[in-house]
């Protein structure tokens, strides 16, 4: 189990660094999808890269640390949308639902801190990062809107393929990330059993 | 997105402006909507645009940035619910929007995030540490150029070897690179003794 009082210090800066990669990926063609033809907004990505990545409680961290720094009037949201105004607004929900939604992914790709899966990535970036997105942000949009529940998530679904896609892409990039670069998930689970494909090729990638 | 003046609004502290501001925008958001109470509120919001010095015309400015989540609202609610049932919920929307945009127009964002850091004061008890809270914030700050800078080296090494761009090729180098930066902000402020 992950240790939650004793933050260490590569804790704070893991969740420093996820907190500002949610930022980028707010930018618009952050990630190009289809040579750009289709500008899919990726911090519902982020956040359940955050999830899979970081684990539970810091991937849940960076995302809140993430909402804090919108709340105090960054404009990170993709879009460039930010300040008090977002969290009161119609899709107020989604953002609370992305806190969930990150514990939900990690707790599920990292259950009983075992290393990640490929069917167990997918399943807990599609359950958490959609469907947990979708179970408090819906409710609160159909408050908020006050347009039945109902027709509320029947308009929400125009999200859903974007977001399958975007739990294809996660558990791929997570897999990936896993293979190249382990140390990314953490001391703990790292040293419990690191996967015997080849470290050397991960630097060659960028450099 | 902050709009620097002198008014009573931006002299207000952070921390009770945006409590209070959150608050009525919450309630006005929850009460069942009645004529009345809607008109007030656009007269309350009318009202403390003008108070803030700012005028009608960053009123303007901020409903022309609503346009897009008025027009995706107007869908679901003119194609199932009655047209003024419509215009009330759109309207009691976009008021309380506007009015919490009220704390972002004229609080700096320092002063903000200063006001949340202390507000977290209490959690110490709790196993928080409300300094350690507001360093992160700070980082965070000053780590989204780093990343930005990131992403623009992972896209131009991709596009100098002609390989057509992928989301899996991009996101997964972008994060290497990020989660080795983070290991040596790690070490950075392990060498200045925080922590």
């Amino acid at each position: 189990m992950e240790r939650r009082r004793g933050l260490d210090t590569r804790d704070v800066t893991r969740i420093v660094v996820f907190a500002a990669i949610l930022a980028v990926l707010g930018i618009p063609g952050a990630i190009p999808v289809f040579g750009g033809a289709v500008p899919i907004t990726a911090q519902t990505l982020g956040v359940m890269l955050a999830g899979a990545i970081l684990g539970r409680w810091r991937g849940a961290a960076a995302v809140t640390l993430f909402l804090v720094l919108v709340l105090a009037g960054l404009p990170l949201l993709s879009g460039g949308r930010g300040g008090a105004g977002v969290f009161v607004g119609p899709s107020a929900g989604f953002l609370f639902g992305w806190i969930a939604g990150a514990f939900v992914v990690g707790a599920i790709v990292r259950f009983g801190n075992r290393p990640p899966t490929w069917w167990r990535t997918a399943l807990g970036c599609f359950i958490g990062g959609a469907l947990v997105v979708y179970a408090v942000g819906i409710p609160v949009q159909a408050l908020v809107t006050r347009l039945p529940l109902a027709k509320t998530a029947l308009s929400s679904a125009a999200f859903l393929p974007g977001d399958l896609l975007k739990v294809v892409i996660a558990a791929a990039v997570a897999m990936a990330l896993w293979r190249a670069y382990p140390r990314a998930f953490g001391a703990e689970t790292a040293a419990a059993s690191r996967p015997q494909a080849a470290r050397p090729k991960t630097d060659a990638g960028v450099r | 997105m902050y709009r620097p003046g002198g008014s009573v609004l931006h002299r207000t502290p952070a921390g009770p402006k945006l409590l209070t501001v959150m608050a009525l925008a919450l309630a006005i958001s929850l009460v069942p909507a009645s004529p009345w109470l809607l008109a007030g509120a656009i007269a309350l919001v009318i009202g403390c645009y003008l108070l803030t010095g700012l005028g009608l015309r960053e009123l303007g400015r901020q409903l022309r940035d609503l346009r897009w989540l008025i027009l995706v609202m107007l869908v679901p609610q003119a194609l199932f619910l009655s047209l003024p049932t419509a215009a009330v919920n759109i309207t009691r929307v976009v008021v309380v929007v506007l009015l919490a945009a009220l704390v972002t127009l004229t609080t700096r964002t320092e002063d903000l995030i200063d006001a949340i850091a202390k507000a977290l004061g209490p959690l110490r008890r709790f196993g928080a540490d409300p300094d350690r809270i507001a360093l992160m914030l700070s980082m965070t700050i000053t780590t989204v150029p780093v990343i930005a800078g990131f992403a623009a080296q992972v896209r131009e090494a991709q596009r100098a070897r002609g390989v057509p761009v992928q989301p899996l090729a991009f996101v997964v180098p972008l994060l290497v690179m990020a989660l080795k930066h983070s290991d040596d902000l790690a070490d950075a402020l392990t060498a200045r003794g925080v922590d």
